[in-house]
């Protein structure tokens, strides 16, 4: 996956109707490439069931009555 | 007052906290003498350490006297009558200020309290002040240029870790026996493995995070920082448990304090073979090997365990706790970004840059991961693990701001801790070494999801045959 583009950084802030300073798309590009692209590459195929409060059912099958 | 008593009055501020509470409990010290103990401490460390960013001396001292009077009528409210506390300054007391490390809420006051701080009063204990913490709790080595920072008891020119960095110190330097941290992302860990104190964070769903400050609703855990595993488990005995304001602990079970007492033997205890050996300073490794040793010789059975790809959970943890505390501020940010410190800004800036299919995918995997992660570790207790590679590195060497090294400093650091958030898993760390410089370092003990009183027991098991955890700084 190629490093994120300072433009979609612009974008998502204007969406979010966040200000940023001029230098800021390319920071913030820099600081969540290498984050992004490590998500990325687990390439993650998951059940269409899944939701975030599955997380909650695995975890409480850990629970001893 | 007659000699020993006054002996014993000075010395009731280094108590633990079991001590202490049994000491007052006992009446062989009373809780004005155990608070004026502590004050004087106080007034002896805070300037060295800024550990404390509100020091509530006539009052406390007042709730002190109330305390003892209630014992004298035979009114004891609960298992810390008389115990002064003091947290970490974002969770809630109705009428009293809460400024979560920031300029952006000075001079707010809380409009409730916290269960968490309910319920700890309602056992008894009062407040002696408010902890300095990182602002908005997001920030894993301590540093705040708003309120300056807090700094290490074992070497002031060391970071406390953060965001709990009051909590940490406060402890480390007996200027109160236990403290409420919170960790999103290592708050509670890192400052217990930097200052020497044992740290409990909790299964997430365990302790309600009501009326505390948020940073990311699905990974915020609140647990006490300690001088040791009893002292944890006192307290979490106490704050943990369902409550209707937090609908996360809905189903939890109840705190089985008799589970906490048993022994280890014939646990098995997991290490890793990979990613939380690599790379670590000889001291950590020796740290980890004496430990391994030592839950040999208490009868428990150690295997080495492969677990999951400790960095995608940690990218994942990464990616929900950016969007979620973004999305908590972004009224501010659209109104007050200047009166954010540059570090947490720019951090609460990263979080714009990931999109809704990227930050739902991170949700939705975490039931397969901790999924997976449960297949790998099988039956296996306990995980012993550094809690970081090295001790505390210096206030200079990391005070990055927000420029363009702070990301990858910021990585480092929290290396061993996001996987554990975003798994949701219990984790206590124990003092179990320390480095060529005297520095303490800690090992995190990692349990299954609910599991919180079988770790206690293999923590507790672990201080009671080592005594890391009894060294303390000294001022110089």
């Amino acid at each position: 996956m190629p490093d994120i583009d300072p433009e979609r950084i612009r974008v998502l802030a204007e969406a979010a109707r966040v200000p940023l300073r001029t230098e800021s798309p390319e920071r913030i590009a820099r600081a969540v490439t290498p984050t992004v692209t490590r998500f990325a590459a687990e390439n993650l195929a998951l059940a269409l069931e899944a939701e975030p409060s599955t997380f909650v059912v695995v975890q409480r099958r850990e629970i001893v009555p | 007052m007659n000699e020993t008593a006054a002996l014993i009055s000075a010395d009731s501020a280094t108590f633990t906290l079991t001590e202490m509470a049994a000491a007052i409990r006992d009446r062989k010290v009373s809780s004005v003498e155990v608070t004026a103990a502590l004050l004087k401490r106080i007034e002896a460390w805070q300037p060295r350490i800024n550990a404390f960013v509100r020091i509530e001396a006539d009052s406390a001292m007042e709730l002190a006297r109330a305390s003892d009077a209630a014992q004298a009528r035979g009114d004891i409210k609960g298992p810390l009558h008389g115990v002064p506390l003091a947290h970490k300054d974002m969770y809630y007391t109705a009428g009293k200020p809460a400024g979560c490390g920031s300029k952006v809420r000075e001079g707010w006051i809380a409009p409730t309290t916290s269960t968490a701080i309910a319920r700890l009063e309602a056992a008894g204990s009062f407040r002696i002040g408010a902890l300095h913490m990182a602002e908005f709790a997001f920030s894993p080595t301590g540093h705040n240029p708003y309120l300056g920072h807090a700094r290490n008891p074992w070497d002031t020119e060391r970071i406390t870790g953060g965001s709990s960095s009051g909590s940490g110190a406060a402890v480390a330097a007996r200027l109160v026996p236990a403290a409420l941290g919170s960790d999103t992302g290592g708050s509670i860990r890192l400052p217990a493995h930097f200052c020497g104190v044992t740290g409990f964070k909790p299964t997430y769903g365990r302790v309600s995070r009501a009326n505390a400050l948020p940073l990311s609703f699905s990974l915020d855990t609140v647990g006490p920082l300690a001088r040791s595993v009893d002292d944890c488990a006192l307290v979490s005995q106490i704050i943990a448990g369902s409550d209707p304001l937090d609908p996360t602990t809905s189903g939890a079970p109840a705190w089985d304090a008799e589970a906490t007492a048993r022994s280890p033997r014939g646990m098995k205890i997991g290490v890793p073979t990979r990613f939380y050996v690599d790379d670590l300073e000889p001291s950590v490794a020796a740290a980890l090997d004496a430990a391994l040793d030592a839950f040999g010789k208490l009868g428990a059975r150690v295997v080495k365990v492969d677990l999951p790809d400790q960095a995608a959970l940690a990218a994942a943890a990464l990616i929900v706790l950016a969007v979620e505390a973004t999305t908590a501020h972004a009224p501010w940010l659209r109104e007050r970004a200047q009166d954010y410190g540059e570090q947490v800004r720019a951090r609460l800036e990263n979080g714009l840059a990931y999109s809704a299919v990227e930050y739902l995918e991170a949700l939705r995997w975490r039931g397969p991961a901790l999924a997976a992660h449960l297949d790998a570790i099988g039956d296996i207790d306990v995980i012993v693990a550094p809690a970081s590679r090295a001790a505390a590195p210096t206030i200079a060497e990391t005070d990055v701001g927000g420029g363009p090294t702070a990301e990858a400093t910021i990585l480092a650091i929290t290396r061993f801790m996001r996987p554990l958030n975003y798994l949701g898993v219990p984790t206590l760390v124990v003092p179990a070494g320390q480095s060529s410089e005297g520095l303490p370092v800690g090992l995190q003990l990692i349990g299954r999801p609910f599991g919180d009183e079988r770790l206690i027991a293999a923590g507790r098991a672990f201080q009671d045959m080592t005594d890391h955890h009894r060294r303390a700084p000294r001022l110089p």
